[in-house]
């Protein structure tokens, strides 16, 4: 029983991370129909940077502080420089260019920080005991918080600020919203910075999980795409439900059957798509 | 004219460059067998990319499957070459009839998504699943397997080369027959306004599906050259690490050309020769490459090599209308 | 001697527009003034290019020659937003509201834009937004979805505002209270109407262009032609 109760709570760490590092993809894609694959760079540099910062300070929180600025940083460039010029391209025009744009970056690591994958130390050790005795160590729970404090600020700011509100109408419909004099590029700018901090985010947050590796943010990649694709490309409450999904199927399908944790994701979306093509919350568009 | 000199030439042009490739580097053949190889998978590619466009972050998985197809019955149940590479175009041929129900009612996007994820199946399936076959990780040898052909013994490298230069020069006859035919001109049009052939009574999945097989089959023969090549077969050919590969090396040649597909091969793999001699990583490099083809050189290198016939046959007929006014 | 007056109140000036869409020409050689205060409405079959001008004089499409003033300042190339600012309101045909979001959120979001959250003149007009102020703009009938537009669109008190088929698939009776609400707007703000309901041009029109084939055939500026609607042969 116990193996269960710490598979499932494995999995909501997983998906926490999977929710924060898919967001900048699932928005780029509602907000500019553009499949940016550049958007694990921002994890990547997150977790670089994190490590950095660890090795220099020894302070996490300065570490995850500094992998958000810098995922910020790095969207704002991108999507002021390049995303915004190609969104009217077809896809697999801005597909290719987004690609390039991501080896490119995975380059720049490597000249940076080298091939060797670094390792970086848990920040907290402690081990929480709960439901009477399953060990679960409180980093994992932490994340979870995390994540779900991103989702509700997220929530809030799509429901409960103006700026939310043109972005949704934008999302809805791009140029009646210029039309009333909304600035529409500046909105999704704010947006995608938001969005790549947290993924930023997500990159600090799974530094001490795995080795931060020049080819990380290619990993995710799968995954990443795994979860928007599952819960419909530009919906956020379908990211954060195939996020939740996955989670599980990584962590309790890996405790069932080892390899499951790799291939699970992957059966699981290639019969969704086939079942619903446009994935859990997606719209036809 | 010249624009059409030029395709009739086609495959004449390529032929002979190879092999004069062939004796100018003479050291080089593993190299240019590969780009023999390379060029019949972007084919492939280009038949999704370019006719029916869709792009595909899966075609590694086409590959190894055919590269698999043929080791598999290479190891286990005879020797001969032609007979590989049938079975890796018929196994191809059944992929896509299994698959192309599903996918080929998607989006582009999500195609192209679905085929990483195939990918990644696929690995899985070669690596872990079939591991009693195929032996995971370690690869599959079956060199010893192979039994000679008759005339040309292409078990050695040498006669290998003019082997699939033999291959690729009848691919790109088809290849032509193909664009030409009623079949190219409708992807084509497919691809444009897929609503529009659907009004005017085109069974339009039936043309993507069609599509779709000749590019598994293009990309599972590939695989079964490369397996033939290689003497072996391991997981990481199908990794989608590579599918970046075969998008770049379409793009760099001309997407929807005919014969772009081979000058994508020919620059892209020699772009990566020339470059990993003095760099040991060159993402950066191909990232770079990739976003200049992109915004300057859409058209690839076929296109370039075509406004240059172009630039001829203009400068010719201004000499002509010069002598005229004359 | 009334065509130097005109210039003076014109709001808005186009001169010799040419736009394409890539390759393909649309709109030919097209003039026109719109002054302070007129109601000017735009004829024409399908097809003629009045959405293509209305979206090029918002900003949507930029003109490859040609200029447009407004207030005599020129606003070629200028972001659809920015003019969106300066006084130029254009609603769209279909009656596109924010289907997501309720009515007060999409009258948000026009405040936003300019600055102005007096929404009183907006309940005056329409006092049935009022009721409906929490209900999603997507369970609109067609007739509150056009309230709504011309609501959002008089918020910040623009200058000029274009509609583009504003009564289309609507009922003759919602058409009607449309009518009294295009004149009520009428008295503070310019319009430029995309319309094919003959009556109300008859009823209420200042001026009307007739477009054919990307370009300007008819220029009809008297008040008793139009009510003979002397137009109508060249539709």
């Amino acid at each position: 029983m116990e193996i269960w109760i710490t598979a499932i709570i494995y999995g909501l760490a997983t998906s926490g991370i999977l929710f924060l590092v898919s967001l900048a993809l699932s928005i780029g894609y509602g907000l500019m129909r553009v499949v940016n694959m550049e958007a694990m760079l921002y994890y990547s540099f997150g977790a670089y940077v994190t490590y950095t910062i660890i090795s220099v300070t020894g302070s996490f929180i300065l570490g995850a502080l500094g992998g958000m600025v810098v995922g910020a940083g790095l969207g704002l460039i991108v999507e002021t420089q390049l995303l915004r010029k190609i969104y009217d391209r077809p896809m697999m025009f801005t597909m290719v260019v987004t690609f390039g744009v991501f080896m490119i970056g995975i380059g720049i690591i490597q000249f940076v920080w080298g091939l060797e994958p670094k390792p970086v130390a848990s920040p907290i050790s402690a081990i929480v005991k709960i439901f009477g005795g399953v060990q679960i160590p409180a980093y994992r729970l932490l994340i979870i918080v995390v994540a779900i404090a991103a989702y509700i600020l997220i929530q809030l700011m799509m429901n409960r600020t103006i700026i939310g509100k043109a972005l949704r109408a934008g999302i809805d419909n791009r140029e009646n919203v210029e039309g009333l004099g909304v600035n529409i590029n500046k909105i999704f700018t704010i947006t995608f910075i938001v969005a790549s901090a947290f993924a930023g985010l997500g990159g600090a947050l799974n530094a001490p999980l795995v080795m931060v590796g020049p080819y990380m943010g290619f990993d995710m990649l799968l995954f990443a795409f795994i979860t928007v694709i599952l819960g419909g490309l530009g919906s956020i409450k379908g990211t954060m439900v195939a996020a939740l999904i996955l989670g599980q199927v990584i962590n309790v399908g890996g405790t069932l059957w080892a390899p499951l944790a790799f291939v699970g994701p992957f059966i699981v979306m290639f019969f969704t798509i086939l079942i619903r093509p446009t994935g859990l919350f997606g719209k036809e568009i | 004219m010249n624009k059409r000199i030029l395709s009739i030439l086609g495959p004449v042009i390529i032929i002979v460059l190879m092999i004069i490739f062939r004796y100018i580097f003479p050291n080089k053949i593993t190299f240019l067998t590969e780009v023999v190889i390379f060029s019949i998978y972007v084919m492939g590619n280009n038949v999704l990319m370019g006719y029916l466009g869709y792009t595909s972050f899966g075609q590694p998985f086409y590959l190894s499957t055919g590269a698999y197809s043929a080791a598999i019955y290479f190891a286990y149940f005879g020797g001969n070459i032609f007979m590989a590479m049938l079975v890796a175009v018929i196994v191809g041929f059944l992929l896509s009839l299994v698959l192309a129900p599903g996918l080929m009612r998607l989006k582009s996007s999500y195609f192209t998504l679905i085929n990483a994820a195939l990918c990644a199946i696929g690995v899985f399936v070669f690596e872990r699943l079939l591991i009693d076959i195929t032996n995971g990780n370690d690869g599959l040898w079956f060199r010893g397997n192979m039994t000679a052909t008759p005339f040309l013994d292409v078990r050695y490298p040498k006669n290998f080369f003019f082997f699939v230069l033999l291959i690729l020069l009848i691919a790109l006859y088809l290849y032509q027959k193909m664009d030409k035919s009623a079949l190219g001109i409708s992807m084509k049009a497919t691809k444009a306004n897929p609503e529009k052939m659907t009004f005017i009574g085109y069974n339009v999945f039936l043309i993507r599906s069609i599509g779709y097989s000749i590019s598994i089959m293009m990309s599972a023969l590939a695989g079964a050259l490369y397996a033939i090549n290689f003497g072996f077969v391991n997981p990481s050919l199908g990794e989608n690490t590579r599918a970046i590969e075969v998008l770049l090396a379409t793009l760099i040649g001309g997407v929807g050309s005919v014969f772009g597909p081979f000058f994508g091969a020919l620059g892209f793999l020699g772009m990566k020769d020339i470059v990993s001699s003095f760099m040991s990583r060159w993402e950066f490099v191909v990232g770079i490459i990739t976003i200049v083809v992109l915004f300057k050189f859409n058209r690839g290198i076929w296109g370039l090599i075509q406004d240059g016939a172009g630039l001829l046959q203009s400068r010719k007929k201004r000499e002509k209308t010069v002598k005229v006014e004359e | 001697m009334s065509g130097v007056d005109m210039s003076q109140n014109a709001l808005i000036e186009v001169d010799d527009l040419y736009v394409n869409y890539g390759k393909l020409a649309v709109l030919f050689d097209i003039s026109l003034k719109i002054n302070q205060s007129e109601v000017v409405f735009l004829v024409g079959r399908n097809g003629a290019g009045k959405t293509t001008l209305f979206r090029t004089i918002a900003g949507f499409l930029h003109p490859k020659e040609g200029e447009i003033k407004l207030k005599g300042e020129s606003i070629n190339g200028m972001g659809a937003y920015r003019i969106a600012r300066k006084g130029v309101k254009y609603i769209h045909q279909d009656k596109q509201v924010f289907g997501d979001l309720s009515v007060k959120e999409n009258l948000e979001l026009s405040s936003y834009a300019t600055g102005d959250y007096n929404w009183e003149p907006v309940f005056a007009m329409f006092p049935k937004l009022k009721i409906l102020i929490d209900r999603k703009a997507g369970k609109l009938s067609g007739g509150e979805k056009q309230m709504l537009l011309m609501g959002m669109a008089i918020i910040g008190k623009p200058d000029l505002v274009m509609m583009d088929e504003p009564t289309e698939g609507l009922a003759p009776h919602v058409i009607q209270d449309l009518a009294v609400s295009f004149k009520e707007i009428s008295k503070t703000t310019t319009l430029f109407i995309v319309e094919q309901n003959l009556p109300i041009i008859a009823d209420i029109a200042d001026r009307v262009y007739c477009m054919k084939e990307g370009k300007i055939i008819v220029e009809e500026g008297c008040r008793e032609d139009i009510q003979n609607l002397c137009f109508e042969q060249y539709l």
